[in-house]
């Protein structure tokens, strides 16, 4: 049985003409970014190639693996599966907004003290995670840690420097995440 | 994987939404996306317009109304699991919340978005390449069901887990649409088909979830309400087999989802339950009819038999947990 | 433990920062002016013959640049093996799996060639297909191959002693069999790569996510018919591997041959799907062992066949069963073995190397079978396996040097920390302990390309710079490199700045597999590091008033080792250098070959195959739910000989991150193939294992000190993912009584199994 790709993929062909491409202002790490972009234009494609921010990343573009997680309007969320024009009005931070200047936030020196990173493509992600998870609540118990990353998919560390990383912010580094 | 492209729309009003509902062409609700896009991406769901709730504020909100808990449609899950009342007297529906997918989805998705998942299947949820292996797929827009290795039937999964707490909590939906307003309890929300599984018209928004009074439980009640959910994995995943159990003193009430079209209350188990105390016993008695009354197919690739004996482990488990 | 200066210590990777900052750059990350967007097209019939291709409606599509199909290439098979070489990079004439590729089309932007490429259609005349190993290998199968009769295309066969003798000295022969399934190595960052072509003088430079840059450069040299002078292969930071960026892919085929037809730059980017479907996975195997033991237990004889699911190419076939086939003679002492192992070809997704490479497969089956024995014969599983421990020194079977080893003391430390004495057999039904050991080479000897080379340079300024051919993939190749320079040298390691796997300008070095990166690579920079002393130190003697051999380096200071307070700095050596009219930077080279007496080529001979070797055990409690099915990993704990570790907190890293793939590899994880198709793709449906998965776990550190790792080293990436599956599987079959012959055991084959347990015990009762 052969099915042929075309019969499904009306796609663009015949869109072309439909959901044209405007201008958009994403703030991005506070400053303001004028991109052009199609609706059908994801918030990591815009953050990635149209602002050319490539520290947040694609791992999965499905919204299964956390890789692409951003901060907007203070909560994490998953770029890949978030459209840019709905990000527009609404204040993004990404991984290259974590560091001031060129000082690591508390919570990057940790990842970096205690190995918690390896191939290092996911931790991005799970900085923005934490961050969020840290601003919330500075001294999350284990299982909240737990459960609030486990949308962030490692292969490399096994996740247990990670965990350690995160409970030494919340145990005692003043300033916690930033 | 790029998206198709798409007319975008962002009304600000309830009224604006409906409007463009109703009158542009194709045009489909979307708020948090976690499932819609994805299934674009796929491009088993191409909309030519998408009409975005995000900023229609009557959408927001947790109240109470007349003997009733009144849920904006577009409360996020997060929100959901995180309110204090509701999680008082609600506790299935919090614990349903809080294990959809991975706590981004739950912070981007929103109640009435987690009922109106699409159904699901192993064959429809693959992206264009992966499906052109074969042929179109009856709810993709071809003819033949693989599953059921025959045409004009779909036996598409429904997966969605607040949908069972809300089934044992007797929850009603509220839904806007140019005709105007309609309310019905949540199990008509769902056709019971694979390919439509929806009884909604296309112009139609569902505005808020009610729950009455009469399912609260609290400290004073004797019983309470619970979701159990069992995934492959502990976050991200579907519920292979999720289970709500709701009791009141005599009455208890239980529903399941990841086992049919759409998601049901387990009739056949309730009747052997009728006015009958909950009990180790009794839990263990009628627990075999869990599965009565449901067509599993293999959508997922886990054997049916699988899914049954877990639908009678999670009702004993959650049952019990209610004693 | 030595914890030397730099050496030893707990030191962060050297890139942590510009990872946790997103300020590394990985191949997708990398834009070039003009850069154009590519995607392949895959079969969608798992055996085929090519009738034609339509590319008319993609080639019309505004924005697309070029298309390309298998006819449009040169004739040119490849593989990582060079007798085993038997893909090309797009299909010509026959499809042999689902996602094999067919065409590629770039275009100026992504989303334009992703629709050009669903323009192009392919009719195929779908041919026979044969899905098992043990299908294709019956007479009639369907021929993946047209030059590989009965579908096998590498087979080992191997004897040590006198099998039949053995199993006649026996008092058991026993005889079972074994299924590993296909597990993928889902790195997180999907494979890409980014080519750009300098028409002048014909160079072509390509950044690719590889593992192996010059075996990559190699291939393509080979493909598009050009010299290997003309390539340069750099690899930018790369997103995990796991063996699954050991081979040339289509895409980095494809980036390069537009790249030159077009002579703009080109980037692809496959989708997680295609990562899934078109890359590699770890073999599936059919296993038997006919194990022949004394009553106490010791193993006399024993016989393995395996049979290698190899999908639809070579990729690492001859390598992967020979490995598979030679590491069952560690850690155990079997004096009378026979090994049979076919990799056969199928029309599915393709085997490589992962993790482990071969071996995983066989230490499932081996380790079940041992605690299987013991109990049939009524032994303890521990001090079964430290009866048949092996030991340093002793003359081994195949001819493996065994230096160092610490095996029969980590059988002994897992025992006692998972509790054995206390919890086996003797935990509530329904919670169980188990044991699984395991040993990995660092690094195979005694092949083509083995070699590696370094070369150091210590510039006026005190600044190290380091170049190497080592591939750091995430797990801190460069910076143990580096720590290791830093250690000879005298430096911190601020101070060393190393570039690596660029073959432009790095010496050579195999890639990233085996395990063999920081013995191989690391006694190269050990061996230009010392070059640079034995340039540097006679000047530091003479300002020092001593003998070369009496002095001691670390910070930037060199110091007489009984007179400490006779010192002098780097920077004032550095100025003398200078006066004395040396030439700076001083330029130390180095190189190294794991050593051999005779000349052995691990795909024919015995010999030792290893500069040294790995040992450890690994122990599991799990509880198993007994309503559900589910198996919760409460604890898993590794007690490991890795020899001294140059980096503990990297070496605690490669674990964890092993033992978490190896709970994967025996409860979740499993690539469902159906007909020749993966139905689970993606990170949603497959079963990478969640923080919510993750076990409490615990390292302990057996200490060895080998002679020839660099500062005593072993290899510490790959050993620690042979062991948890069956430790977790004997752990399982401790806590209910069943004994899974198979993986994964997933809650559906345990619920099953205990209701035929009461069955059983109900038909008993009566």
């Amino acid at each position: 049985m052969c099915a042929h790709a075309t019969a499904q993929a009306t796609g663009t062909e015949k869109g072309r003409a439909m959901g044209a491409k405007r201008i958009l202002t994403l703030n991005v790490n506070g400053d303001d970014y004028e991109v052009v972009c199609a609706p059908n234009t994801t918030l990591l494609e815009a953050l990635r190639e149209k602002a050319f921010l490539t520290g947040t990343k694609r791992g999965c573009d499905l919204g299964a693996c956390g890789a692409c997680t951003v901060l907007m309007d203070g909560e994490a969320i998953l770029s890949c599966i978030t459209l840019a024009v709905e990000a527009e009005g609404r204040s993004i931070r990404t991984i290259e907004g974590v560091s001031d200047g060129g000082e690591l936030s508390p919570l990057q020196q940790a990842f970096v003290d205690h190995g918690a990173l390896q191939c290092g493509f996911c931790s991005p992600g799970f900085i923005m995670s934490a961050t969020e998870l840290l601003a919330e609540n500075p001294h999350p118990e284990r299982a909240e840690i737990q459960r609030r990353l486990a949308g962030n998919l490692c292969r490399c560390t096994g996740y247990v420097k990670i965990v350690e990383a995160v409970e030494a912010v919340a145990q005692g580094a003043e300033g916690g995440a930033r | 994987m790029r998206l198709p492209r798409f007319e975008y729309y962002q009304p600000g009003s309830l009224a604006e939404a409906v409007t463009m509902l109703s009158q542009v062409p194709g045009a489909r609700p979307v708020a948090g996306g976690t499932d819609l896009l994805v299934n674009m991406k796929h491009r088993v769901e191409q909309p030519a317009a998408l009409v975005s709730l995000t900023r229609v504020s009557e959408l927001a909100g947790v109240r109470l109304e007349d003997g009733a808990t009144v849920i904006g449609g577009g409360v996020t899950l997060k929100h959901v699991q995180h309110d204090e009342g509701l999680k008082a007297r609600f506790p299935a529906l919090t614990q349903a919340a809080s294990v959809v997918g991975s706590y981004r989805h739950q912070t981007m998705g929103t109640l009435a978005g987690n009922l109106l998942q699409n159904t699901r299947c192993r064959f429809f949820n693959q992206s264009v390449e992966w499906r052109s292996v074969r042929a179109l797929c009856y709810k993709a827009g071809g003819d033949y069901c693989h599953v059921m290795k025959k045409e004009g039937v779909c036996f598409c999964t429904y997966h969605g887990d607040t949908a069972a707490a809300l089934l044992v909590l007797d929850a009603e939906v509220r839904v806007e649409g140019p005709d105007g307003v309609r309310q019905f309890p949540l199990a008509q929300l769902y056709s019971g088909e694979g390919k439509a599984p929806l009884s909604l018209g296309s112009a139609e928004v569902l505005t808020a979830v009610i729950i009455p009074d009469s399912s609260a439980t609290d400290g004073d009640t004797a019983g309470g309400s619970t979701y159990v959910k069992h995934a492959l994995r502990g976050a991200i995943d579907f519920p292979i087999v999720g289970a709500a159990v709701w009791r009141n003193g005599d009455a208890t009430r239980v529903a399941f989802t990841g086992v049919d079209r759409s998601p049901l209350r387990a009739t056949v188990l309730e009747e052997a339950l009728a006015g009958r105390a909950l009990t180790p016993a009794v839990i263990e008695e009628v627990a075999p009819l869990a599965p009565k009354g449901v067509t599993i197919t293999r959508t997922t690739v886990q054997p049916g038999s699988f899914k049954r004996e877990l639908m009678s482990a999670l009702f004993a488990r959650a049952a019990g947990s209610l004693l | 433990m030595k914890v030397l200066n730099v050496v030893g210590q707990r030191v962060p990777m050297h890139d942590a920062a510009a990872k946790i900052t997103g300020q590394a750059q990985y191949t997708d990350d990398l834009v070039l002016p003009g850069m154009l967007f590519g995607k392949l097209v895959r079969s969608t019939v798992a055996h085929g013959r090519i009738k034609s291709i339509d590319v008319s409606k993609a080639k019309a599509l505004p924005g697309v640049k070029g298309v390309i199909t298998g006819m449009d290439i040169p004739d040119r098979v490849y593989g990582i093996v060079p007798k085993a070489k038997d893909e090309h990079a797009l299909a010509r004439e026959k499809v042999r799996y689902i996602g094999d590729e067919v065409a590629a089309v770039v275009a100026i932007d992504q989303e334009t060639a992703e629709e050009a490429a669903r323009l192009i259609t392919v009719e195929y005349e779908e041919l026979p297909a044969v899905f098992d190993p043990l299908d294709a290998i019956k007479e009639g199968a369907p021929l993946v191959h047209e030059n590989t009769p009965g579908n096998v295309s590498a087979q080992i066969h191997k004897e040590f002693g006198d099998l039949e003798a053995g199993f006649a000295a026996s008092d058991y022969v026993f005889e079972d069999s074994y299924y590993t399934h296909a597990q993928n190595h889902a790195p997180m960052e999907p494979h890409a790569a980014l080519a750009s072509y300098d028409a002048l003088n014909g160079d072509l430079t390509l950044w690719s996510g590889t593992q192996i840059p010059y075996f990559l450069k190699r291939n393509l040299s080979t493909t598009l018919v050009i010299p290997e002078q003309n390539i340069r292969v750099i690899k930018p930071k790369v997103g995990g591997g796991f063996g699954q960026k050991i081979d040339m892919f289509a895409k980095d085929f494809c980036a390069c041959w537009f790249a030159k037809e077009l002579g703009r730059p080109v980037k692809f980017l496959y989708d997680r799907e295609e990562v899934f479907q078109s890359t590699r996975q770890r073999h599936p195997m059919y296993l038997t062992l006919k194990t022949g033991v004394s009553k106490e237990g010791k193993i006399i004889a024993q016989k393995i066949t395996a049979h290698a699911d190899g999908g639809a190419y070579n990729s690492t076939a001859p390598l992967m069963i020979t490995l598979s086939c030679f590491f069952v003679m560690i850690p155990y002492k079997i004096e009378n073995l026979v090994y049979e192992g076919y990799h056969v070809y199928t029309n599915k997704p393709v085997g490589g190397a992962m993790r482990g490479h071969g071996i995983p497969q066989p230490r499932f089956a081996i380790e079940r079978q041992i605690d299987q024995i013991a109990k049939r014969i009524g032994v303890d599983a521990s001090e079964m396996r430290l009866l048949n421990a092996i030991e340093a020194g002793e003359p081994h079977p195949a001819g493996f040097i065994i230096n160092t080893c610490g095996f029969a003391d980590s059988v002994r430390e897992a025992s006692k920390a998972i509790g054995w004495a206390e919890k086996r057999g003797k935990l509530p039904f329904g919670r169980g302990v188990g044991i699984a050991c395991a040993s990995f080479p660092s690094g195979v000897a005694n092949m083509s390309h083995l070699a590696s080379g370094c070369v150091v340079q210590l510039s006026s300024e005190g600044r190290v710079s380091v170049l190497s051919g080592a591939a750091d993939i995430g797990q801190g190749a460069e910076t143990v490199i580096a720590q290791i320079v830093a250690e000879r040298v005298g430096v911190p390691m601020e101070d060393v700045h190393i570039t690596a796997a660029d073959t432009g300008l790095c010496p050579l070095d195999a890639g990233t597999f085996g395990s063999g990166v920081t013995v191989r690579a690391g006694n190269a920079a050990l061996n230009a590091a010392n070059d640079i002393r034995a340039q540097l130190f006679p000047v530091v003697a003479e300002a020092l008033g001593c003998e070369v051999d009496e002095i001691e380096a670390a910070n930037r200071l060199f110091w007489v080792r009984d007179d400490p307070d006779r010192s002098v700095g780097m920077r004032d050596i550095l100025r003398q250098y200078q006066y004395i009219d040396r030439s700076l930077p001083i330029v130390g080279r180095g190189a190294w070959v794991p050593p051999a007496d005779s000349a052995t080529t691990l795909l024919t001979n015995n010999g030792n195959l290893s500069p040294n070797y790995s040992f450890m055990t690994q122990a599991a409690e799990v509880e198993v739910d007994l309503e559900t099915g589910r198996v919760n990993v409460i604890k898993v704990l590794t007690a490991h000989d890795c020899g001294q570790p140059i980096n503990p907190m990297l070496v605690e890293g490669q674990l964890e991150g092993s033992i978490l793939g190896g709970i994967g590899y025996a409860l979740y994880e499993d690539s469902t193939c159906i007909d020749g198709q993966q139905h689970n793709p993606s990170f949603l449906d497959y079963g990478f294992p969640t923080m919510m998965e993750l076990p409490e776990m615990e390292g302990i550190h057996i200490d060895t000190d080998d002679p020839i790792g660099p500062f005593g080293a072993k290899e510490a990436g790959e050993g620690t993912q042979l062991a948890p599956a069956p430790a977790i599987v004997n752990a399982i079959a401790d806590a209910i009584g069943v004994d899974f012959d198979r993986l994964p055991v997933t809650p559906d084959m345990i619920l099953a199994a205990l209701k035929k347990q009461r069955e059983e015990a109900a038909g008993e009762a009566r």
